[in-house]
């Protein structure tokens, strides 16, 4: 149990560096969430902006801007996310493989990663209510906290599934914006009467932006919204795990490959070292090189 | 061994048997189907006919080299040395000595020139002191010193009876193998060493 535990904590520990050393995803963070939600705040008209709340059937009438908000937090949340998992993935899913097929667990190696998501979309989330929370404070900070968790965590997933299949850097890029654009925007109230319309219920952050909307203005929890959310989150964790194991897996005979790496079981070999040369021994051999 | 994309067929029937303590090469033109045939050797790929068997461990040193350009050279070897089940990292320091590489222990992957980072690629196929090696172009990017150091390197496993399979574009060096095939056609045919070298 404790080689077990040892294995996941390393590849979690190597993810959350992996992430750390990604400055780009980190002055989004920094900068992007707090802009995003300032600019909202300050541009959109404070108009009373009603519309129903498909979740509780609740009529709500917040400022313009304060909705705008919610949807640019959610927004902002799930790009961050899908963006550091999908190029955390696509620049690093041949070292991944290279480790799997040297003997790291594969489980161990996909649970460190969601992991590590995990922890990021914390930290974002809570970044991005507490930015909200500048400007007026929502009537249920913790399921909004919970809501933005959630879709980002949903998108995370689908950035691991993005980074294992596309080819090319630019169509992931392109794709989580285009899913974003067409999820977000389709549910804002005040962009489209299409929030009113049956399809978008099964957009991906369908049950996220309503237990956000919920938690903001109402005081009636939406548990509704965020177990919808968690739907959408299983299956792209579960698309994201299956095409990880894919491509990660070993063509090889299964029983070549013993399923947990036990220290000094395969690194102290039966047969003694071979005795290496030292570094200062080579310039001395004889050659017959690329001259 | 068969393989073939999609129209393309590469490998036509590839037999071949690599016995402990051998040193032997592959050469083949470019597009002759050696990384193919290694892929499979190391089960990066599947082929679509024929199997593979490899008695012991072995170790793989893809072409391209595979970093996480965001570690350290000793976080590349702390990942490794729990992948492979090692209880120490004596292997992976001698071989990064031997290739006069360890004062980059703590420089990030991603910072170091590309004879280095092909240096880490071959010591994290190497830490483990595998019984088959399986390299593809190995000391592409080497400076003089360390191609040499490369040779001594694989002339004393291959004398400690590791079996090591050097795949490459060029026919130098044939001399120190001690078997030569050359991948033509999508298959595998067994070449004299001298005259190849006259070649």
């Amino acid at each position: 149990m404790r080689r077990h535990w040892s294995l996941f904590t390393t590849a979690s520990r190597y993810a959350l560096i992996g992430h750390a050393r990604n400055r780009f995803a980190m002055l989004l963070v920094v900068v992007y969430i707090p802009v995003w939600i300032a600019l909202a705040y300050l541009t959109i008209p404070d108009q009373p902006a009603p519309f129903r709340l498909r979740a509780t059937g609740e009529v709500l009438s917040p400022p313009g801007n304060h909705l705008t908000q919610i949807t640019g937090a959610l927004n902002a949340v799930t790009l961050i996310a899908g963006f550091m998992m999908f190029a955390a993935t696509f620049t690093g899913g041949r070292f991944d493989r290279r480790l799997a097929m040297a003997g790291y667990p594969r489980y161990h190696l996909v649970l460190a990663k969601l992991s590590a998501l995990t922890l990021v979309c914390v930290a974002v989330a809570t970044y991005a209510t507490v930015a909200v929370g500048f400007g007026w404070p929502p009537r249920q900070p913790l399921l909004l906290a919970a809501a933005l968790f959630c879709a980002a965590l949903t998108y995370g997933a689908l950035g691991v599934v993005f980074g294992s299949v596309l080819r090319r850097e630019v169509e992931g890029m392109f794709a989580i914006l285009m899913i974003s654009i067409l999820d977000v925007a389709l549910q804002n109230p005040l962009s489209s009467s299409g929030s009113d319309s049956a399809v978008v219920q099964f957009l991906p952050t369908y049950g996220a932006v309503q237990a956000g909307m919920s938690a903001a203005f109402s005081d009636s929890p939406d548990v509704r919204g965020l177990v919808i959310q968690c739907l959408w989150l299983a299956g792209a964790s579960a698309a994201a795990f299956l095409v990880f194991r894919r491509r990660t897996r070993n063509a090889l005979a299964p029983r070549q490959k013993p399923w947990l790496p036990a220290p000094g079981r395969r690194g102290t070999a039966e047969k003694p070292r071979a005795p290496l040369p030292p570094a200062e021994s080579g310039a001395s051999a004889e050659a017959h090189g690329p001259t | 061994m068969h393989h073939s994309y999609r129209q393309h067929t590469v490998l036509r029937g590839v037999d071949l048997r690599l016995r402990p303590g051998t040193l032997a090469g592959i050469v083949g033109e470019n597009g002759a189907g050696k990384t193919t045939l290694l892929k499979i050797l190391s089960g990066e790929l599947r082929p679509d006919r024929g199997s593979v068997l490899h008695h012991g461990r072995f170790g793989y040193c893809p072409q391209s080299v595979v970093l996480d350009d965001s570690f350290t050279v000793r976080q590349h070897l702390e990942l490794f040395k729990n992948a492979f089940g090692l209880a120490d990292l004596g292997r992976g320091e001698e071989v990064m000595e031997a290739l006069a590489f360890t004062e980059y222990l703590d420089q990030r992957a991603g910072l170091l020139s590309g004879g280095s980072r092909q240096k880490l690629n071959l010591t994290l196929a190497l830490m483990h002191d595998p019984d088959v090696l399986l390299l593809d172009e190995p000391y592409q990017g080497f400076d003089w010193e360390t191609y040499l150091r490369f040779w001594e390197l694989a002339t004393r496993l291959r004398d400690a009876g590791r079996s090591i399979l050097v795949v490459s574009h060029l026919a130098y060096d044939i001399d120190r193998l001690d078997l030569l095939w050359r991948l033509e056609s999508g298959r595998l045919h067994l070449q004299e060493r001298r005259t190849e070298a006259a070649s």
